[in-house]
């Protein structure tokens, strides 16, 4: 299936919004992006490794020759693309439960949005409105956003720890050793296969 | 600018897709079959340019109807969507597919309208500028990392890891003796390639 590979989901959605009210969506990102990232949230849920939303007005899906059709168009599309870890299913009730606020203040501004609270009819909106990948690529397919962080953050102690310890005796490295166990144990999980998941 | 998150540029392209009623199959098919006999590791397209931490290729058949009180209605062309998330800038990183993945993005593109081929970058790029739209909102958990450090990373991580396993118990001397041993493979050990999933063995070789 082209929307999974290694741990990596690739989803796709789109849904029509009403020209003006593409307007308030618009502000509304603005606001989040420079007085209160919605990051934070996205952060929080800590299994999406890049997520974007696009707003396409009616008039700017690219048109390259007089040849090509014009459309015509009522309404401007919201696309939301991401790339996450984890079931189609965890993903949506995560979503839903962390998120709630700020998904509404999204996608409120599309057509027959329902709400993300309760979650069934917003996982029937999504299935409504997702579009299946084709080719999905990830550079590092057995990892997840947070053995990547974990990754990065024993790398970082084991370089601190090869310089501290340079030249050291063996006593106090074995010592130094022990407190450098400590500080990287709960990041050596095991990257590998996924899960077969639902 | 909203393209980017850190050091990550988050790419979108729709690329409107030619219709020719008298073809043995539809161009959109064309694309989606050659899509499916693409190999989705490091030997695929963005495997090739190894900046590009995810991507992806979908086929938009239309827009979607989501039922009454709002209003029917159907694009006139198809389009051809890249989403892509690499380091860096965006110029460069075309030249770089376009170079390093010519023969992948002409078998796709060519199925596209107004695409002039790889073989003028310049022009290849032009096209590819012309089809992008502006990320509205873009998202980046780990926007300041490469890709290349991050499957170093991923592969210190992987040789800690067995590292500590493998030496348990050892006194003191032995101990450091390792480890200056462990550091130095690990600064010479190969690196995982883009979309291998051989990080583990690489890493377990090292001991």
């Amino acid at each position: 299936m082209s929307n999974i590979h290694g741990k990596a989901y690739a989803m796709n959605t789109v849904s029509p919004m009403k020209p003006w009210k593409t307007y308030i969506l618009r502000l509304g990102f603005f606001v989040w992006r420079h007085y209160k990232p919605i990051g934070n949230g996205l952060v929080q849920l800590s299994f999406i490794h890049f997520a974007r939303w696009v707003v396409v007005p009616r008039y700017a899906f690219p048109r390259l020759s007089e040849q090509q059709p014009k459309d015509d168009l009522q309404y401007d599309y919201l696309f939301f693309f991401s790339n996450f870890n984890g079931t189609w299913n965890q993903y949506i009730d995560a979503f839903s439960a962390v998120l709630f606020s700020g998904l509404n203040l999204i996608w409120r501004w599309s057509e027959k949005f329902p709400g993300s609270v309760p979650v069934t009819p917003f996982k029937n909106f999504i299935v409504r409105g997702q579009v299946e990948t084709d080719y999905y690529y990830t550079a590092y397919p057995h990892a997840t956003t947070n053995d990547i962080k974990a990754a990065h953050r024993v790398e970082a102690a084991l370089d601190n720890f090869a310089r501290q310890t340079e030249g050291m005796p063996p006593a106090k490295f074995a010592e130094a050793y022990s407190q450098f166990l400590v500080k990287v144990q709960g990041d050596l999980g095991e990257t590998g296969e996924a899960p077969v998941g639902t | 600018m909203s393209n980017q998150s850190g050091n990550i540029y988050g790419l979108t392209i729709l690329s409107p897709i030619k219709d020719d009623p008298h073809g043995e199959i539809s161009h959109s098919l064309a694309i989606r079959m050659y899509l499916q006999t693409l190999p989705v590791d490091g030997k695929g397209p963005f495997g090739k340019v190894s900046s590009t931490h995810m991507a992806r290729l979908v086929v938009l058949d239309d827009v979607v109807y989501f039922g009454m009180p709002s209003c029917e209605e159907h694009l006139k062309s198809k389009y051809l969507i890249f989403e892509s998330n690499f380091d860096g800038e965006l110029e460069p990183y075309l030249k770089q597919l376009a170079a390093e993945a010519g023969d992948e993005v002409h078998n796709i593109w060519q199925h596209c309208i107004g695409y002039p081929g790889v073989q003028n970058v310049d022009a290849f790029v032009a096209y590819m500028k012309r089809c992008q739209v502006e990320t509205t909102f873009y998202f980046a958990d780990v926007n300041d990392k490469t890709v290349q450090q991050t499957l170093k990373a991923l592969q210190t991580q992987s040789a800690v890891a067995s590292f500590i396993e493998n030496n348990q118990g050892k006194p003191p001397d032995q101990l450091q003796a390792a480890f200056v041993e462990f550091l130095r493979r690990l600064s010479i050990a190969p690196r995982p390639k883009p979309g291998s999933t051989k990080g583990k063995e690489l890493a377990d070789e090292l001991l």
